[in-house]
Formats: C-alpha cells, structure tokens, sequence
C-alpha cells in the first residue's frame, strides 16, 4: 500500500458525521449523507467522495485502495458490517449487512446486494442497473424496479429520522476546510 | 473438544447391557444427555428412537396461527392466510402496494405516509423477485391464499387429481362399506388428531390388497381384491397434449431447452421439488407457495405411555406444560483431557504461533492421544437434584469377543486400560447460586476415601512407580470433578471409547413417614447419606476420548 495520504475531510454543513466516525485520507461528504460512529472511511491510495442523501450504518468500511477518486452516489444504504472498496458507485443502491465487495466491481444504480454476500470477481466488471445478488453463493437477479419510489421514500424517512437523532447523542465533526 | 460423553438407552437391545462401543452400529444406541427424556413412572431413560410421538396442534410457522385440526386438511397442509415462500429463494414473501402512477423520473419530492396504491402484490426482500412478475396481482392485501387457491385448483394437475378421485370415489365407498376396515392398532390415551393421522394410514386400501409381505406374491391371484370391476378411466387431457398447455413434459421441454439462452429460465431442483406435482421447468412458471404448516409434537413413553413431553398449546409459546427430561434426573458428565487443554493455552499464549491456532485445533499430533503413552482425563459430574448424590463409576470390562475369524494372531488384547475411582463420589445438591455462599464449608469438606490411589485395574502395567492421578480434583458448587486415567498400548489405534457405568444414590421424593421434618430445604437437614429413603439409579455411558494419533499414519488415517 502506498504511503497514507494526508488527512483532508471535507463534510457539508447537511451531513452528520459523528466524532466516533474514522476518517483517513482525502474524503468529501455530501449534503444529508449520514455516517454512523464507528464506520470507518478510508482513502488509502486515493480520494473518496460521497454524495448526498447515503447511509452508512455501524462498522462499515469503505475502501478506495487505487489512486483514482472512489466515487459514490447519492442514496446509498450501507448496512451495518458490509465493506465496500468499489472504485464507483451510483445511486440508490443497497449494500446489505455483511456484504463485502471487491476493488473489482463497479455498481451502478439501483442495485441491491444481499446480507452477507461476497462479491469478489477476479477480473474487472460493472453491475447493471437492478442487478440483485443474494443467497450464500451469491446469485443473480434482475430487479424489476416495481417498488423503487416507496423505496426511496422510506430511505428519505430513514435518513431524516438519522439526521435528528443522532446529533443528540454523538459529537459531530466538522470538516477541516472551514 | 474431541472427548465427549454420551447416554445409554437401552430401547433397542434386548438385554439391559451396551453394545461394545466400538462396533459402529452401537452409536444409533448412545445420545447426548440433552436429548433424553426420563419416565418417573418406569424409572427408566428414554430416547428419540422409542418414544411415542404425536401432534399436539398444527400452525403456521410464519403468521403463528393455530390452524384446527379438522380443516387442515382442507387447506392442504399450508397456511390459509397471507404466508407464502418466495419461489426463487423461499424467503417468506411481503405483501406490498404498487408505486404511484405518473411520476416515474426522480423520486418524488413529497414525503407521504401513503404513497402505495393498488394493485398490490407480493415481495420478496432477499431476492426483490416480485409476483407481478409473472402476473398475480390483488385488488385487496388480504385474504391473498382464497385469492390465490383459485391458480391452484385450475393447475391442470390438479384438476387431473381431482377427476381421478372423482372416478374412484364410489368405488371407494362401496368397498369400504363392504370391508369392515380394521383397526389395526388399538389406541389408547391418544389424543384424536393423532388417531385420525394413524388411522387413515392404517386404514386398508380397497383393491390394493394389504401390504404383507407373506402374502405378497398371491396378491396377483388374489379375486378377492379387485373384485369388483371399475370402468376405465379416461384422463381429462392427454398425456402428450399436456407439454403444448404449458404444464411442461415431453417435446415442450426438449423445444424450451434447446432454445435455452440463460441457465436463470430453468428453474432449479430445489425450487421444483417443494411443489406437490412435478412443476414446470421453467423459472418463469414458478408460482408463490403458500408455507408448509407445522405441528408441535407431544412424546409418550413407550412402556408406560405417561406424557414425557407436553408443549403449551399457543404456537408463540415455546413453554412446555410437561417436560421430563433427563438432564433434570441424571446427573450431567463432562470429559475433558487435561494435556489438550494445557498444549491450546500454551498455543494461545505464544503469539508467534497465534496464526495458525485454528489449524493447531484441529491438528490431532497436539491434542490427541499418543500409544504407548499414559494420559489422565476428567470427568465433571454435574448434579440437578436438590438432594446430594453419591456416584459410583465402573467401567465395563469389554467381553473377550467370540471372534468368527478365529483368532488368527495373538490372542486380541485391549488396546488400553481406563483406571476410574472405585469409591463412591459425592456431590454436592443443585441450589441457587446465593445459598451456597456460607454453606460451603460443611457441605463439601473432602472426604478421605474420595482420593483412592489404588485405582481399579491392578495390571501393575506402569511399574514406573508414578503416584496415579485417579480420584476426586476439585468439587465447587453442584459439581464435582474427578480424575481418571488411561494407558495406551502401543498397538492401541483408532478411537478410545469404553462404556462406563454410572451408579447414583439419592434421596427418594416418595411420601415419607412424618417423622421426618420436611423443610423447604431438605438437602441441608440431610447431610449425612444416611438417610433412610435412598434409591439407586444406574446407566450407562459411552466415553469417547477421541482418536488415537498414530505417528506415521496418522494422517491419511484421520481424513479417511
Ligand atoms: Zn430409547
Ligand atoms: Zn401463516
Ligand atoms: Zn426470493
Ligand atoms: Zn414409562
């Protein structure tokens, strides 16, 4: 692994980000984006950036261990243990608890990745647009989509109650940048 | 890790003694002391194998409701409600309204409690299959199985079964009325589900003949059975038109596979064969199941048919009314091998070898047994009761075996010998925890004839002058733990298992002359075992101390 970088946090004035949070490396987080304490973010080799609007639930771990930004959309629910090194993300995904996915994929949108799957493909590949995998051996699906604005809804309802409660039991932190 | 302990119960064999452990068929024999019950009323163990089981309420497993008996069958055995598994994966289905029409861009911006309209459908969260999918839909989220009985009952095979029953159905009626229908077992004490159950199984078959094995082979002669002649039976569809409606077989399948593009639109075994009638090969005909039911069972004792087992009749209940259980009677054994325990702490301590801890766990060399070595094992017996206990242990001296192959080597010797303690083991009364705190001292002094250095055996094979280790170690609480010994020749190989029998005094609960003061607290007034009203409870036990660790073969000895 290449020499850590430095520390450089930006979080918008919208995000909770609890102290309790790890924070390495270059790292910009969006409007509305909610982190748990004790999810860690981990730029190693190069910046990660969230968007709006995405959960991260406890001990989770996102990665980004190529030099290129780690980009993540807006939406996103990261559910409670998964760890997640895709170099791009898109919008409205879920990554179930447990889950762990490789360097090696790239998620589009609407993608939902089951509790405790394993996603670690030897060789470079995108998941399209409402790709389901679930199951102990990681199978595959096509999601129809049916459902996706009560989906959406909820995570919105998810997030807003997050933004209110959290605050009163955690420290938040600041971004350095102010 | 590798030495355990299991029971005895004698229901298979005939005579009270265990099979020698190590014939293999002897372990369908022996079980782990939880999985025993205890019939007061024989005085005796009794297993899973000899016990009489029956269902005591049927429910659902999902929405916990508590189906009767009588429409069970109606209802085909699964829930009649709004329980359905998932056909790709089986994970219980949700019941989910349709995203609002219209706005199909962006998320909407409103945040509203009610943003589901009908149609609604059915959800699966592992897999996000969903039933409109292959189009069932419903206009209300309620009584979704009435709704969906209706695809059910039109499956052609359904319809197939139905007709057949049809056909046969006064046939079956006049016969039966003819026939007195035996019944075969007598019942008695037994709960009317159960009756109902056995006895349509037992019920006679009319024109099948009774299954005998005697007389099998005249069944074909037999007039009597098929007497009465049936008209033939005409089948709604033909078999080969049967693929062109979609129920799948013959030429349909053959044409659906070679034009097969993804191994996703066949639908795999396991999602087939929880079907009651061979399904389609297709993924896309897969429909929702509703969820199997399933029953709370109540067990018997073979002998004596008193209820050992009784569950609460509410499905959320996990209480039980009765539950006799041996591990409420017999006191609980737990072996450990000392020198194994000691080599993992050794492991665990040294960092350098940390990595490879979980190897060295399963690395027989560390833990296992060498030949020709001497090793002290212990046992930790546990007691339940509310009075002391005395044990007694004796292990059972292998018959010298009446060997068909006669005996063409040496005459076979054991390959080991178990030292156990020969006196009698106290132990001390089951007690909340708080009572034992100043009542320690008196209850459990040692007593002098618990360390009994002239162990049994006497083969004076270790003529090393070592003091054995065979006695009483450590007693805290309601569990004392004792020391035995084991000497391993060097031919010694495979597993050490020996039976053991383990012999209890205790106090009987049986009404006494009054004489006696009962207390609340009968245990403390009775020190001394010499109370009049002791019993003597015996069982046996397998000891298994795990497998023998040969140097040279040990290996591919171990994977075999
Ligand atoms: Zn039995
Ligand atoms: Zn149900
Ligand atoms: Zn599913
Ligand atoms: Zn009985």
């Amino acid at each position: 692994m290449p020499p850590a970088m430095r520390d450089k946090i930006t979080i918008h004035s919208r995000a909770v980000v609890p102290q309790d949070a790890e924070l390495k490396g270059d790292i910009t987080i969006g409007a509305g984006t909610i982190v748990h304490p004790k999810a860690t973010i981990f730029a190693a080799a190069g910046p990660i950036v969230i968007g709006s609007g995405c959960i991260l639930e406890e001990a989770v771990i996102l990665v980004n261990r190529r030099k290129e930004v780690m980009r993540i959309g807006d939406d996103n629910l990261f559910e409670v243990g998964c760890r997640v090194e895709s170099p791009s993300i898109g919008n409205m995904n879920t990554i179930s608890a447990r889950a762990r996915v490789h360097h090696t994929v790239r998620i589009s949108s609407y993608c939902f990745i089951g509790a405790g799957c394993l996603l670690v493909p030897t060789e470079d590949e995108i998941l399209e647009e409402y790709t389901v995998v679930y199951g102990p051996s990681a199978e595959r699906r096509n999601w129809s989509g049916r459902g996706k604005l009560q989906e959406a809804d909820l995570r919105r309802k998810h997030a807003d109650y997050l933004k209110e409660m959290l605050p009163k039991f955690n420290r938040l932190r600041r971004g350095d940048g102010t | 890790m590798s030495a355990s302990i299991e029971y005895y119960c004698p229901c298979l064999a005939a005579s009270p003694h265990p099979p020698p452990p190590h014939l293999a068929s002897s372990s369908y024999s022996f079980h782990p002391l939880h999985n025993l019950y205890f019939c007061e009323e024989c005085d005796a163990v009794r297993c899973n194998r000899c016990v009489l089981v029956e269902v005591s309420g049927y429910f659902c497993p999902n929405c916990l409701f508590e189906v009767p008996s009588a429409s069970v069958r109606a209802e085909k055995n699964r829930c009649a409600r709004n329980c359905f598994n998932c056909p790709i994966c089986r994970n219980t289905l949700s019941v989910v309204a349709s995203d609002p029409e219209g706005n199909e861009g962006r998320m909407s911006p409103i945040v509203s409690n009610t943003l589901g309209e009908p149609p609604f459908f059915l959800f699966c969260n592992n897999c996000r299959w969903d039933s409109a999918e292959i189009g069932i839909t419903f206009e209300k989220p309620t009584g979704l199985a009435a709704q969906l009985q209706k695809f059910e009952d039109s499956a052609p095979d359904a319809l197939e079964f139905e007709h057949l029953k049809e056909h046969f159905e006064p046939y079956l009626r006049a016969s039966s009325s003819a026939l007195p229908t035996t019944t075969a077992h007598s019942h008695h004490h037994v709960n009317p589900i159960t009756a109902a159950a056995s006895s349509a199984l037992a019920r006679d078959v009319p024109g099948v003949g009774k299954y005998n094995p005697l007389t099998r082979s005249r069944v074909g002669r037999d007039k009597n059975a098929g007497k009465q002649e049936i008209p033939d039976y005409n089948s709604r569809v033909e078999i080969g038109t049967l693929g062109a409606l979609g129920a799948g077989g013959g030429d349909s399948d053959v044409e659906f596979m070679r034009r097969l593009e993804d191994m996703a639109e066949v639908a795999a075994l396991e999602q087939r064969w929880v079907n009651s009638w061979t399904a389609s090969l297709r993924s896309s005909d897969l429909k929702p199941l509703r969820i199997p039911l399933q029953v709370k069972k109540s067990k018997r004792c073979p002998a004596c048919r008193h209820i050992l087992i009784k569950p609460e009749q509410k499905s959320q209940s996990t209480r039980y009314k009765i539950k006799l259980v041996a591990a409420n009677y017999l006191p609980a054994i737990h072996v450990s091998l000392p020198h194994a325990i000691a080599a993992m702490e050794l492991m665990k301590r040294s960092p350098s070898l940390n990595k490879s801890l979980s190897s060295v766990v399963d690395d027989p060399s560390v833990t296992g047994l060498m030949p020709g070595k001497t090793y002290a094992f212990h046992l930790a017996f546990t007691n339940p009761l509310y009075d002391p206990i005395q044990v007694r242990l004796k292990k059972v001296q292998p018959k010298p075996m009446v060997n068909t192959d006669e005996d063409h080597d040496k005459p076979r010797r054991v390959p080991f010998q178990v030292s156990l303690p020969t006196a009698a083991i106290g132990i001390a009364a089951f007690a909340e925890a708080w009572e034992y705190e100043d009542d320690e001292e008196d209850m459990f002094g040692l007593e002098e004839d618990d360390l009994d250095m002239d162990a049994h055996g006497g083969t004076g094979k270790d003529g090393r002058g070592k003091t054995r280790t065979v006695g009483v170690i450590e007693r805290r609480a309601n569990t004392t733990v004792i020391s035995g010994e084991v000497i391993l020749t060097k031919e010694a190989r495979g597993n050490v298992r020996f039976n053991m029998l383990v012999s209890y005094t205790y106090r009987s609960d049986d009404p006494e002359p009054p004489e006696e003061n009962e207390d609340g607290t009968p245990s403390r007034s009775h020190a001394a075992p010499k109370a009049p009203e002791m019993k003597n409870f015996s069982f046996y036990t397998v000891v298994d101390l795990g497998p023998v660790v040969r140097r040279e073969e040990s290996r591919s000895e171990y994977d075999a």
